[in-house]
């Protein structure tokens, strides 16, 4: 496999195979997560990602309402993930069977990747620019 | 003889838009983005030496400036985290320092105070009246005490007698 984009697309297939795993390895009730929040950790107040690793734990295990307990952006950055894993897939097989697709395909993932992410993480962007204005 | 286009500079320019990609992802993870910064450094040098490769043999960059745009912008994001936890950190640090000078002014206050004064104690049981006048120094009050308990001392008093 010689093209780049192939290889950014397993590579983030891989990434996100990498969180599901991660959340369904790690239980939200024995609450052993390796990753704390440096966050708060450093200030002592939770940010807007706290908990996130839990919530993604929970809808992993079908528990979705007590993952919009732990952290109510937890589901919309799930979901991204899973349509991604879905979309890596997906436009890989679709460049592999027709391989003049190449450069449009690429730009519309570019841009609809963007966008996705975007509306995932909207509400983390607006507090990270929200923090930054605060503190200037 | 017709130019090929080689691709020097593909792989690096593959890993540093990998890393950017991923490193734009944890910045914007407020928990995580504080050390997004070290892979964000990392993507923007790969870029600029696959740049750097690319210029000298003509190969394709397209990959390499967006891995380098991101790059860029993600550790302008964990840049901007660092300094707001920095900011904040700051802060914390400085109110309790804060409130323990003001805890310990307000004490010397009162000591000071409570030095100067004469503090009277009146007891009233069953038509017995004590009343006990003392300065609020220990040594005053120890002496005072010894006064008002002169020879019923027991042996369990807390104050030593007087050789």
């Amino acid at each position: 496999m010689n093209e780049p984009y192939l290889l950014l697309n397993l590579f983030f297939a891989g990434v996100v195979v990498l969180v599901i795993v991660y959340s369904g390895i790690f239980s939200p009730d024995r609450n052993d997560y390796p990753v704390a929040c440096i966050h708060q950790k450093i200030t002592g107040e939770p940010c807007f990602s706290c908990g996130l690793s839990h919530s993604f734990s929970l809808i992993v295990r079908g528990r979705i309402h007590e993952a919009y307990q732990w952290n109510i952006f937890g589901m919309r950055v799930f979901l991204f993930f899973i349509l991604q894993l879905a979309l890596r897939i997906g436009f890989s097989l679709y460049y592999i069977r027709f391989t003049d697709s190449g450069r449009p395909l690429i730009i519309m993932d570019s841009i609809g990747s963007g966008i996705m992410f975007l509306i995932a993480f909207w509400p983390f962007i607006m507090s990270i620019f929200k923090g930054f204005f605060e503190q200037v | 003889m017709e130019d090929v286009p080689n691709k020097s500079g593909s792989n690096l320019g593959i890993a540093a838009l990998i890393t950017a990609i991923i490193t734009f992802v944890l910045a914007v993870i407020p928990c995580v983005g504080l050390i997004a910064i070290i892979p964000g450094i990392i993507a923007i040098v790969l870029a600029s030496v696959g740049l750097s490769q690319a210029a000298r043999s003509n190969s394709p960059r397209g990959v390499l400036i967006a891995g380098l745009i991101i790059g860029i912008f993600a550790t302008l994001i964990s840049a901007s985290q660092v300094f707001v936890v920095t900011k904040i950190a700051s802060s914390a640090g400085k109110w309790p320092m804060d409130i323990g000078n003001i805890i310990k002014d307000v004490q010397d206050n009162v000591v000071k105070e409570m030095d100067d004064q004469d503090i009277s104690i009146k007891v009233d049981s069953s038509g017995t009246k004590v009343e006990i006048k003392a300065g609020a120094g220990k040594k005053d009050r120890a002496q005072k005490l010894e006064e008002l308990e002169g020879g019923n001392t027991q042996k369990n008093d807390t104050l030593p007698k007087k050789k």
